[in-house]
């Protein structure tokens, strides 16, 4: 069996340390290791329904913004969400958000399968549109559970209650400091806000969102625990 | 420990028995107990010293809004004894006293008080001159209230977000039924209330002869919002605050809640007020609500024998309770010529308690530190007494002579205060939308007409939010009999009775405050101090206006209040400074810096490598770090540089306007020089524009100065309407410079689809390949001055980037440097930092970069400016100059360039050159001084005068062949 090391992957979540630092446990994905999970016990998908932190920032997510951005992305079977601040999820499990008249987020699905974010990345975009090094800018971080919108509420002053911050809604905010995008993109039936947020800072706001959770017994989650939420229906 | 039978003792716990101590002597309470009713319980009634005269003070309101019960405590000062909860071993001590508690040094004060008059410290250290240096020690001494111990840990404090459609402050019957009102229609609501339990006044009040009715309506209310899951309470709560739309910060425990309601409702309920007589702040001498609360809350009799001093029909209720709990209640003072016959009036004369009609409480007499007994006499006209006195023994006066709504959070949202002469009351008018009042803070006081306003501030809430669609009720008729005596204030020859408690001032000094000609109630207040206490004219502000209002012959409309500015109550540092956020950016390759013994330092948000070595061994790593660049490899992180993606058919044209330079012609494949003025024609940043296609430009912009270049882009661009996209995308990549003459050796090993050679890629070019495998843009610059690649790679692949040019560079020993050597090997270049070589009045010339402006192009910002300031003579230039005197100071950084005593300039960098092997630095001069082989005089560290000598620029490789490789 290869032990997988992190330090060693050509690309790198700035995280690697803080998962290293919890005994994760890491798994292949393109050039880079994400955490599977932290611990064998199996608990994490059933921590995860009440309050859980995973990185994914290492992956795929691409961006394009401009004036003909959202006709060319469609024209490359993009579904495109109607109106800004809002987001869709794609048919390959990939998301989409719109977070202006001009400009398009685009992420993989859980999986981590890059098929449409390659597709998009190496297309040469129409006129009027540009792309974005979404994937190297912003980091991706995914709070989920329950107990999510409570949590936010110590560091984020926009009310994420899922009966107030619906599905597929975006907010361009500031979190504990910081800006960032949140996503509510729920997994199954269970909440999830998705932050993309400065890659320098990413450090700065997984130490944050943790010392939030801690109140609520919240707990650093691998893809395996979010994968199956995400399967469940 | 004496205590009432149940059903008295509403919030305390018989079962849980807590021991604590005060002035380390040993007592026990309950649970649910404060630190006051524990305290009372135990017959120890003297709290505390008064702020100014040590006068004993016990409790006064019992409901933490008066500054009698501050005690120290062992995490903090000042806290209020009758809001604190008990807790297991909590040890307490009273605060602000010489010698003891019981008997204080600093109540000989009180003999000289007439020597200490109402504005005493202006007065006094007005004149002679120098008064104030004699005086000041002694009252900074004797100055301030609790200790604060500086050794404890603080605690843990947080905040936190809440929205609700309607928020209501204070569960009273008003807050309780316009909370059930809103929740019913379907309203998120926020209930907040700073008691322990909802209620408000139906806890502990009395509103009818036979006792049962609050507690009865109190039951109803609390089961129903109970059972409405749409209602949120929040007790041992307080709204500190009202900001505009809405926004309350509310301070629960540890919390600071920051809230935004879309509707709030106050219902804050109203603050009783004391009679103002001679030495009425002895301990037993207390607000009527007080009594009643330390009755039915902790189940306390408040005295053996009491009288009660009133001026509505709440101090017969008051009286029935105080007989109904055992105490003796010896007469009712009613200040009323002829008592209304309401049925709280005939259940009292029902009793048998003496009731004197037309009479004031004129004095209290005291026995140690309580009172036992008063003086009272029949009033003749408004504050005049008979001289024929009748003595009562009693150790306790309860006072329910009138209240003040509690109109702080209203008049902060821009609420007006009135005076009613018929009601001698404050009303509150000119309310902003989205805010209602409702209840006794409104000035309704029958329990039935609480109840309706309630409903109807809700429904006024809900309909506005949507929810309703209902018409809403007329206001409910004002009520006929005020609760507020118009004048509960007899003065007394001997003095001593306070209008303010916590600043000791007493009728004469009000009144002395407008002789001196402070007339305006805010000069009062400031002059007097009268109201800037802790308890920030809870219990003064009435009694000072009405006061002020007869001794400058105005009505107390026209008087008015002072201003009620936020916080409410007194709230701790923590709930202002905790959890506070600091954010902290880090590049890719951080850890690797670490790893390497970097020093590190912060540069805005981000974290870079200082040096590396011990912090004690500085100058010696940064001059191996420079040795190395000069003469081998070396490898900086640069990732914290700004980079701009300038993209579209008009990107050349928007460079061409935005920097200094000509950027229409510059070829694809080459990088040139950046330089941005303002319109001012000041330098404000720097960089390199890359040209990577005809439509595609990286630019890159300083660390601290991306930000502000990349909003100054995009406002610029929203005025010209070119077709050009601009994005930052600074945190996107990670970029090293690997640079010394070795560097294109180390290169070529893990890049290998890009020609290095120095024809093929010279200097200022840019390319795109592969770096160890990694996507990576190429530029060559020479910053250090040396031969040098910037590598720019995605972010997430920095720390790869790092590890492969440290391991292809380990044959050449290849060792990394920080920001300090490369902040002197710039220097040797003569290279400028914008912002510490520049100001904010520094040109292109004055820099000697007018070589960085084209004057070719037809516009650029700054441009108009900068062809202004070249036709004229300029006023100072910036010059290398170096010391050549052997073991003279080296200058630093502002360190003043001098002609004679006149000051001509100053140093911008200065730093000791390894390879040159003497100071080297960077000098606005004036121009005449400006002339290579000139001299200049520099009042170095300790005022040594330094003589260094201006020289061409750069100091290194004056034909920058080195960088040319």
């Amino acid at each position: 069996m290869i032990e997988l090391t992190p330090d060693k992957a050509l690309r790198r979540s700035p995280l690697y340390r803080r998962h290293l630092q919890l005994n994760a446990q890491f798994e292949q994905l393109g050039e880079a290791l994400v955490v599977g999970a932290y611990s064998d016990t199996g608990m994490e998908p059933r921590l995860a329904i009440s309050l859980g932190l995973a990185d994914l920032s290492c992956l795929p997510r691409t961006g394009f913004k401009g004036p003909g951005a959202p006709d060319w992305a469609a024209t490359q079977g993009v579904e495109i969400p109607s109106a800004p601040n809002t987001a869709l999820a794609q048919a390959d499990g990939s998301m989409v958000a719109k977070l202006s008249h001009q400009e398009l987020l685009i992420v993989s699905g859980m999986q981590g399968d890059s098929g449409l974010v390659d597709n998009l990345n190496q297309q040469i975009p129409g006129t009027g549109v540009y792309s974005l090094p979404r994937a190297d800018s912003h980091s991706w971080l995914a709070v989920t559970g329950l107990l999510a919108a409570e949590m936010f509420s110590k560091i984020c002053a926009i009310d994420l209650r899922t009966h107030k911050f619906a599905q597929g809604q975006v907010a361009q905010t500031s979190i504990a400091k910081i800006n960032g995008i949140i996503v509510r993109q729920d997994l199954g039936t269970t909440p999830c806000f998705h932050i993309f947020s400065d890659i320098a800072s990413t450090e700065f706001l997984w130490d944050c969102l943790l010392d939030a959770m801690e109140e609520h017994q919240g707990v650093a989650i691998g893809v395996a625990a979010i994968r199956s939420l995400d399967a469940t229906e | 420990m004496q205590r009432l039978p149940s059903p008295y003792g509403l919030l305390i716990d018989r079962e849980r028995q807590i021991k604590f101590s005060f002035e380390n002597k040993s007592y026990q309470g309950f649970a649910g107990d404060s630190i006051a009713s524990a305290l009372a319980a135990n017959n120890q009634w003297l709290l505390s010293r008064s702020f100014k005269y040590h006068r004993p003070r016990g409790a006064l309101t019992m409901a933490g809004q008066d500054a009698n019960t501050m005690v120290q405590l062992p995490s903090n000062p000042n806290a209020l004894a009758d809001k604190e909860p008990l807790s297991p071993g909590l040890e307490v001590m009273g605060q602000n006293y010489s010698g003891s508690l019981k008997t204080d040094r600093g109540a000989l004060l009180g003999l000289f008080s007439r020597f200490l008059p109402v504005g005493f410290y202006y007065k006094a250290f007005f004149k002679p001159r120098g008064m104030w240096e004699k005086w000041a020690p002694l009252i900074r001494k004797k100055a301030g209230l609790g200790v604060i111990n500086q050794q404890l840990e603080p605690d843990y404090y947080d905040k936190q977000y809440k929205f609700y459609d309607v928020v209501v402050v204070g569960a009273g019957p008003s807050g309780m039924q316009a909370a059930l009102t809103a929740a019913v229609d379907g309203c998120e609501v926020l209930l907040v209330d700073e008691n322990p339990i909802l209620g408000g006044s139906l806890n502990y009040s009395r509103l009818d002869a036979k006792g049962s009715m609050a507690r009865e309506v109190r039951d109803l209310l609390v089961h129903d919002i109970e059972a409405n899951s749409n209602i949120t309470c929040m007790t041992n709560a307080t709204v500190n605050a009202w900001f505009a739309d809405n926004w309350l910060p509310i301070i629960c425990q540890k919390r600071l809640y920051k809230v935004r309601a879309r509707q709030t409702i106050l219902c804050t309920g109203a603050l009783e007020q004391q009679a103002v007589f001679h030495n009425n702040d002895l301990p037993g001498v207390m607000m009527s609500s007080a009594a009643q609360r330390l009755i039915h809350l902790y189940a306390i009799r408040p005295g053996k024998t009491a009288v009660v001093v009133t001026g509505n029909d709440d101090g017969y209720a008051n009286a029935l309770d105080l007989a109904d709990a055992g105490v003796e209640v010896a007469a009712i003072v009613d200040l009323r010529d002829k008592p209304r016959s309401s049925p709280l009036v005939r259940a009292a004369k029902k009793r048998g308690i003496t009731i004197k009609a037309g009479y004031a409480v004129y004095a209290a007499q005291k026995r140690g530190n309580h009172l036992a007994g008063v003086e009272i006499r029949k009033i003749l006209s408004q504050g005049i007494c008979d001289s024929q006195a009748e003595k009562i023994r009693c150790d306790t006066v309860c006072m329910a002579i009138g209240y003040t709504p509690t109109y702080q959070l209203a008049c902060q949202a821009g609420g007006q205060l009135s005076y009613s002469d018929k009601s001698a009351m404050f009303t509150l008018n000119n309310l902003p939308d989205g805010l209602q009042i409702a209840g006794s803070v409104d000035s309704y006081w029958e329990l039935s007409n609480c109840l309706e306003e309630g409903a109807r501030a809700a429904i006024i809430a809900t309909n506005a939010l949507g929810f309703t669609q209902t018409d809403i009720p007329e206001p409910t008729a004002r009520e006929k009999h005020s609760p507020n005596h118009s004048w509960p204030i007899f003065a007394h020859p001997n003095g001593k009775e306070f209008v303010d408690y916590d600043e000791d001032l007493t009728i004469a000094d009000i009144v002395n405050a407008t002789r001196d000609g402070y007339e305006h109630i805010q000069l009062v207040k400031r002059y007097s101090t009268c109201g800037m206490g802790p308890s920030q004219g809870r219990h003064s502000a009435l009694a000072a206006a009405r006061l002020v209002a007869a001794a400058t012959n105005r009505t107390v409309a026209e008087t008015g209040v002072t201003t009620a500015r936020p916080p409410f109550a007194p709230e701790h540092l923590g709930h202002s400074a905790g959890r506070s956020f600091y954010p902290a950016r880090r590049s890719n390759m951080h850890y690797r810096h670490i790893e390497a013994g970097a020093q590190m330092l912060q540069a805005g948000a981000w974290y870079r490598p200082a040096f590396y070595g011990q912090a004690t061994d500085r100058d010696r790593c940064i001059d191996n770090e420079v040795n190395n660049v000069r003469n081998n490899v070396g490898l900086v992180d640069v990732s914290t540089l700004g980079g701009l993606e300038v993209r579209g058919p008009d990107a050349a044209e928007f460079l061409n306007r935005f920097y200094t330079f000509g950027f229409v012609k510059q070829p694809v494949g080459r990088a040139r020089y950046a330089l941005l003025t303002n319109e001012a024609g000041v330098i404000i940043d720097d960089g390199v524009a890359c040209r990577f296609s005809e439509q595609h430009y990286y630019v890159t912009a300083t660390t601290g100065g991306v930000d502000r270049v990349y909003q100054t882009m995009l406002k610029w661009n929203a005025q010209w309407r070119l077709d050009v996209d601009i994005a930052n995308v600074t945190a996107a990549y990670c970029g090293v410079n690997i640079a010394g003459p070795r560097a294109r050796q180390v290169l070529a090993r893990v890049c290998t689809d890009i020609d290095l050679g120095a024809e093929a890629f010279p200097y200022m070019g840019v390319r795109q390949g592969t770096v160890a495998g990694i996507p990576a843009r190429v530029i060559r610059v020479g910053f250090v001055g040396e031969l040098g690649y910037e590598v720019h790679v995605p972010q997430q692949y920095g720390e790869a980037l790092w590890d492969a040019l440290m391991e292809a560079g380990g044959e050449e020993n290849i060792q990394p440097f920080g920001i300090e050597a490369q902040r002197l090997l710039r220097l040797e270049k003569g290279h400028i930092i914008i912002g510490q070589d520049t100001d904010a009045m520094s040109h292109p010339m004055e820099v000697q970069m007018g070589w960085a402006v084209s004057h070719k192009k037809p516009f650029f910002v700054g441009g108009r400016t900068i062809a202004e300031l070249e036709m004229k003579s300029p006023t100072r230039r910036l010059v290398g100059f170096v010391v050549n005197a052997k073991n003279a100071p080296i200058p630093l950084e502002s360190h003043l360039v001098l002609d004679g005593a006149q000051m001509t300039g100053r140093v911008t960098s200065c730093n000791h050159s390894p390879t040159l092997g003497k100071p080297i630095g960077l000098a606005y001069v004036q121009p005449h001084c400006a002339e290579p082989g000139s001299q200049i005089k520099i009042k170095s560290s300790g005022g040594v005068m330094v003589t260094a000598d201006i020289v061409t620029l750069p100091f290194y490789d004056s034909k920058t062949l080195r960088q040319e490789l």
